[in-house]
């Protein structure tokens, strides 16, 4: 039998995110954003194959930890549980290696791997923790329920901050000075039934609002282009927008897998859309080109590897509300 | 002429009855490409289209469309029903070409 571990591939195929109805725009926001590394502890307590159940379960009792992982120079090989530990005990294998009685049959998560499966993993197996590899399949860290729990407070928490100073700035359309929308929309990569329904949102509002014609359509063709950038072309990511002093400010913002080169990407014409995209009718190229022509401001920062955030201003004057 | 006219000379089945169906039509856009159909900038159009997916009304309805017709006589999934009445959007599909719909369109306008 082999030492490694028999691990379960998290990331099945033709797996899609959970489904969000009912669910708060912002958590839901923030289970897409935030990855498996985000929240897993990294500093890891960890065996060699060569210790012994006892030497586990030492290190186990000093930590407080519940289970840890057997690993050499990064390479997994499997996890001692206090299951495990207990079976040892009862069989009298306590001075026995770990290799020989870890669990090998394990769940993993990779550490690029959007909170939301993990949280979908953690209801789906109810194991208390999961190893997490990257894509070298190296062992990078763990992840349990109290990691979760401790790093969503923290980011609700700053996402409350936010809010909180954000609608000081009153809410309402008294003046040219009021900040009266403000929304932000997670994008799924790929999701195409669900791609262009914010674009849709932001319009309906803008014309409830009694905005011009003409000012309007450049926003939602701006929103819509980004939206459908995010999920065409980026891992998922966020698109937001508020009107304020006059301006509408439509924000597209990923984390990955970012532009190698950007003049490039905003020229009309060019891609890197896939021929399932093309067949949907988009990945012409024409997208940012289309976002810089509707824009009075445009900007775009990227760097291969790490995210991309497009940035579109437009001037839109006061409503019509005569 | 009303998209509704429009359909009728098309010989186009009538899905989805929109808001603007009674509205007089000032352009028509045929096309496959969603981002050419976002460099429009005409009010009152309608386009006509070989894709049949829900994004074809989601593109249309941010340009301002009266109306979309699938042509080719596609099969139309279910969802763009919902779709359009949603975005009270009129939906009809006919058996033509895009190019010979494109024709029809024409013809028809020449007669009004």
């Amino acid at each position: 039998m082999s030492d490694a571990p028999q691990k379960s591939a998290a990331r099945a195929k033709g797996e899609t995110e959970p489904t969000a109805e009912g669910e708060p725009l912002v958590l839901l926001e923030l289970i897409q954003r935030l990855k498996v590394r985000d929240v897993m502890t990294s500093k890891l307590a960890t065996v060699p194959r060569s210790a012994t159940m006892r030497e586990a379960q030492e290190l186990m009792r000093q930590k407080k930890i519940s289970g840890v992982p057997v690993e050499e120079s990064g390479r997994f090989f499997g996890l001692v549980s206090i299951d495990d530990i207990i079976r040892a005990l009862v069989a009298s294998t306590i001075d026995e290696p770990c290799s020989r009685h870890m669990t090998t049959k394990l769940v993993v998560l990779e550490d690029d791997m959007p909170l939301s499966f993990a949280l979908r993993y953690f209801d789906r197996y109810h194991y208390g923790r999961f190893p997490v590899l990257n894509r070298d399949q190296r062992l990078v860290g763990i992840i349990c329920q109290r990691d979760i729990n401790r790093a969503l407070l923290v980011e609700l928490t700053n996402e409350l901050n936010r809010l909180e100073t954000s609608s000081s700035q009153t809410l309402g359309i008294d003046g040219a000075y009021s900040v009266y929308v403000l929304r932000e929309f997670p994008i799924c990569k790929y999701d195409f039934e669900n791609a262009g329904k914010a674009a849709n949102q932001i319009k309906k509002v803008l014309q409830e609002k009694k905005f011009s014609p003409k000012v309007i359509r450049r926003i939602a063709v701006a929103a819509y282009e980004l939206e459908i950038n995010l999920c065409v072309h980026s891992d998922g990511g966020v698109l937001s927008w508020q009107v304020s002093n006059g301006r509408a400010e439509i924000i597209a913002r990923d984390a990955g897998p970012g532009i190698e080169d950007v003049e490039w990407a905003c020229r009309d014409g060019t891609s890197t859309a896939n021929e399932w995209i093309r067949s949907l009718g988009f990945g012409a190229g024409m997208g940012l080109a289309n976002v810089k022509r509707v824009s009075d401001e445009f900007e775009i920062t990227s760097r291969k590897g790490s995210g991309t955030t497009v940035r579109s201003v437009i001037n839109i004057g006061l409503p019509d509300v005569t | 002429m009303t998209i509704l006219e429009v359909a009728e000379a098309l010989k186009a089945e009538l899905l989805v009855k929109g808001e603007g169906s009674y509205k007089p039509i000032r352009h028509v856009v045929a096309s496959d490409l969603m981002s050419d159909v976002l460099l429009v900038d005409e009010d009152d159009m309608i386009l006509l289209t070989s894709l049949s997916s829900d994004q074809v009304l989601r593109t249309a309805q941010i340009v301002g469309a009266v109306g979309v017709i699938v042509v080719n006589g596609k099969p139309l999934p279910s969802s763009m029903v919902n779709v359009a009445n949603d975005l009270r959007m009129t939906l009809a599909t006919c058996k033509l070409s895009k190019y010979d719909a494109c024709v029809a369109v024409y013809e028809a306008l020449k007669l009004k």
